[in-house]
């Protein structure tokens, strides 16, 4: 008898809900234009799909003269939807929820004591639901706060922003522990009764979802609280970084006080010089001589020195050992000079050198083999140093150079 | 306590309990030439070794050991890196920590602002922080889009702490890497790729940063402006 109205009700309320979903779709850019700027192009719907929209509650204006916006509530579906994070709202609203619950089981009651079993059905589905929202509500945040958190909070770009919007996230997670708090469980079980059906439901269900929420959100909060150190840190630092620098940039020639010379020297300073702990053969150990020998047997034989590659002399068919030898020596005090300035580490004068040591070759001669011995070398050896040619015009007259002398230092 | 822990000679002593300390230390051997050649070492450089440092009675053996050395180990504030401190002050010491405080001091100004080169060329949202990784070729692509980066790197190249003497970009970056790398605050896990991690002596550098600017009571804050909380 009572089912008529109840079917003919539910039918209209979906043949008017699934004409309103369609507006959705139907004016999809005019709605999101209106949700990515504050206003929705009004100029681009007719008078009727403006009137409609209207209607469904979709668009509203909030005062005559103003323009027409988005509904809160579509806002925010399209946030969801698109899980666009700076606008995403979390809200579990559970007082409202619980409210809602304890109505409905009392209908629930009264429906099942009175026979009906339509609306007994009925209520419990409408009960399903209302949980089901609960949940949802509750994961939802969960995902969002998730989302943020290991986007390090992307959304937004400057680091101040990220700091606010991680205690905006905190603060979300409190109102949401504090929703969780308002289920009082035993308050639950005395409502339920011996139903087995809203047991299952409103018990045994809800509780171990809302344990997962409760230690889901325990985590995203401890890694909020993390995450809000390091931003902390990173912002204390960098304003650390700049300030300094540009003090020092300031003041050029600051000196900060001699912290080594203090009565308690500050630990940062307090830094031992570098030691280098160095091993020799040594042969006091006995066991030690006989690896020591192997070793030593195990030494590279020195190459031979390759002969000095002279160009031949026009006429020179038998050349003088004694020359020879002079230009083997002259080549290896050359190479000892090389030598010398790869262990010195600094640019060494050919000249000043060849005083130093007292060497007796020609000025000239020693000049020209040191430029020889560079040239000799392979390219990538001759990439190590630098060999710069001190010199000057022989004459305004013609381009011949005289070089005095010859800088090599290494590159 | 720590007459026991001095390495026991080879062959003696078999079965003390000196000798058992003896032993775990000369698995820290490398460890403890590398403090003493002057590296710090994080978590970054040497994850294992600064786990090692962790344990108390590693670092008290180890503490034990530098003794005659007149070394201990020591740390920043937070703990991130470990290096060798003097254990007693002399002269000598004094002498040569003033030295080190002028050359530090001297190559303050360049290291801030290679940091903060690096906050802003890279577009992150702090200094560069352990464990980071840098690569020269993300600095040259923002520097040939960039003039101004380009001109801030060039200076900061030719700053003698850096010494490039190239107009080349990328010679530049090589160098400033190179001194970097020197210099202990970026690590080349592979010396054939071109990628480097920060260590934590960064940390130290901030610490020390932060160490002079209170005392010397420099004007340089590093807390957000107050009140802008408490605004929201």
């Amino acid at each position: 008898m009572s089912d008529d109205p109840s079917h003919a009700l539910e039918s209209r309320l979906i043949s008017t809900g699934v004409e309103r979903l369609a507006l959705l779709g139907k004016y999809a850019e005019a709605l999101m234009a209106g949700y990515a700027r504050d206003e929705v192009p009004v100029e681009t719907l007719s008078t009727t799909a403006l009137n409609r929209l209207l209607a469904a509650r979709i668009l509203w204006r909030p005062d005559e003269r103003g323009g027409v916006k988005l509904a809160p509530k579509v806002r925010e579906l399209v946030a969801e939807m698109l899980a666009d994070e700076s606008r995403r709202h979390v809200n579990a609203d559970v007082a409202e929820t619980l409210e809602l619950l304890r109505s409905l089981v009392q209908s629930y009651r009264e429906a099942r004591d009175g026979g009906e079993y339509w609306r007994q059905e009925q209520q419990l589905l409408r009960l399903r639901q209302e949980v089901d929202d609960l949940n949802g509500r509750f994961a939802d945040a969960i995902d969002s706060l998730w989302r943020r958190l290991n986007g390090d909070f992307g959304f937004v770009s400057r680091l101040g922003d990220k700091i606010r919007e991680n205690e905006r996230a905190q603060k979300q997670i409190v109102r949401l522990l504090d929703g969780l708090a308002l289920i009082d469980f035993d308050e639950l079980i005395e409502l339920v009764g011996s139903d087995g059906a809203l047991r299952k439901l409103l018990v045994s269900g809800l509780q171990h979802q809302l344990t997962q929420h409760y230690t889901s959100l325990r985590e995203v909060q401890r890694r909020l609280v993390e995450l809000m150190a390091r931003f902390r840190q990173q912002q204390s630092r960098s304003r650390l970084v700049a300030g300094m620098a540009g003090f020092l940039r300031e003041h050029p020639g600051f000196v900060p006080g001699n912290y080594a010379r203090r009565g308690e020297v500050p630990v940062l300073v307090n830094q031992a010089t570098p030691l280098v702990a160095a091993g020799a053969a040594a042969l006091d150990h006995h066991p030690d001589s006989r690896a020591l020998t192997e070793l030593l047997h195990r030494l590279p034989r020195p190459v031979s020195r390759p002969a000095p590659v002279t160009a031949a002399g026009v006429a020179a068919p038998q050349e003088d050992a004694r020359v020879a030898a002079r230009q083997q020596a002259l080549k290896e005090e050359v190479e000892r000079f090389y030598l010398a300035v790869v262990d010195g580490d600094e640019a060494l004068s050919a000249l000043e050198y060849r005083q130093a040591g007292e060497l007796e070759w020609d000025e000239e001669i020693w000049l020209f083999q040191v430029i020889a011995e560079f040239q000799g070398l392979p390219r990538n050896e001759q990439r190590a140093f630098r060999l710069s040619q001190q010199e000057t015009q022989a004459s305004p007259y013609n381009h011949l150079r005289l070089i005095h002398d010859v800088i090599v230092q290494l590159a | 306590m720590s007459e026991a822990i001095q390495p026991a000679p080879a062959g003696e002593t078999e079965r003390s309990e000196g000798h058992e300390l003896g032993r775990s230390l000369v698995s820290h051997g490398p460890l403890i030439e590398r403090l003493l050649a002057g590296e710090f070492i994080c978590a970054v450089s040497d994850e294992g070794a600064f786990g090692h440092l962790q344990d108390d009675v590693t670092r008290e053996q180890i503490d034990a050991y530098l003794r005659p050395l007149n070394r201990r180990l020591a740390t920043n504030h937070e703990g991130s890196v470990v290096f060798l401190a003097w254990r007693a002050l002399d002269e000598g010491a004094r002498e040569q920590l003033s030295r080190q405080l002028a050359e530090t001091v001297n190559s303050l100004l360049p290291l801030l602002e290679w940091l903060q080169l690096v906050q802003e060329a890279l577009g992150r949202d702090g200094p560069a922080a352990p464990g980071d990784v840098l690569k020269p070729a993300d600095f040259s692509s923002r520097c040939e889009d960039h003039q101004g980066l380009r001109e801030r790197l060039e200076r900061l190249a030719s700053d003698p702490f850096f010494g490039s003497q190239s107009d080349q970009l990328d010679a530049q970056l090589k160098q400033v890497f190179k001194r970097l790398k020197e210099h202990g605050y970026l690590l080349q896990p592979h010396a054939d790729r071109q990628y480097y991690l920060v260590t934590a002596k960064v940390d130290y550098l901030i610490d020390l940063v932060r160490f002079i600017r209170d005392e010397e009571n420099l004007p340089v804050d590093d807390q957000a402006p107050s009140g802008q909380e408490s605004l929201l």
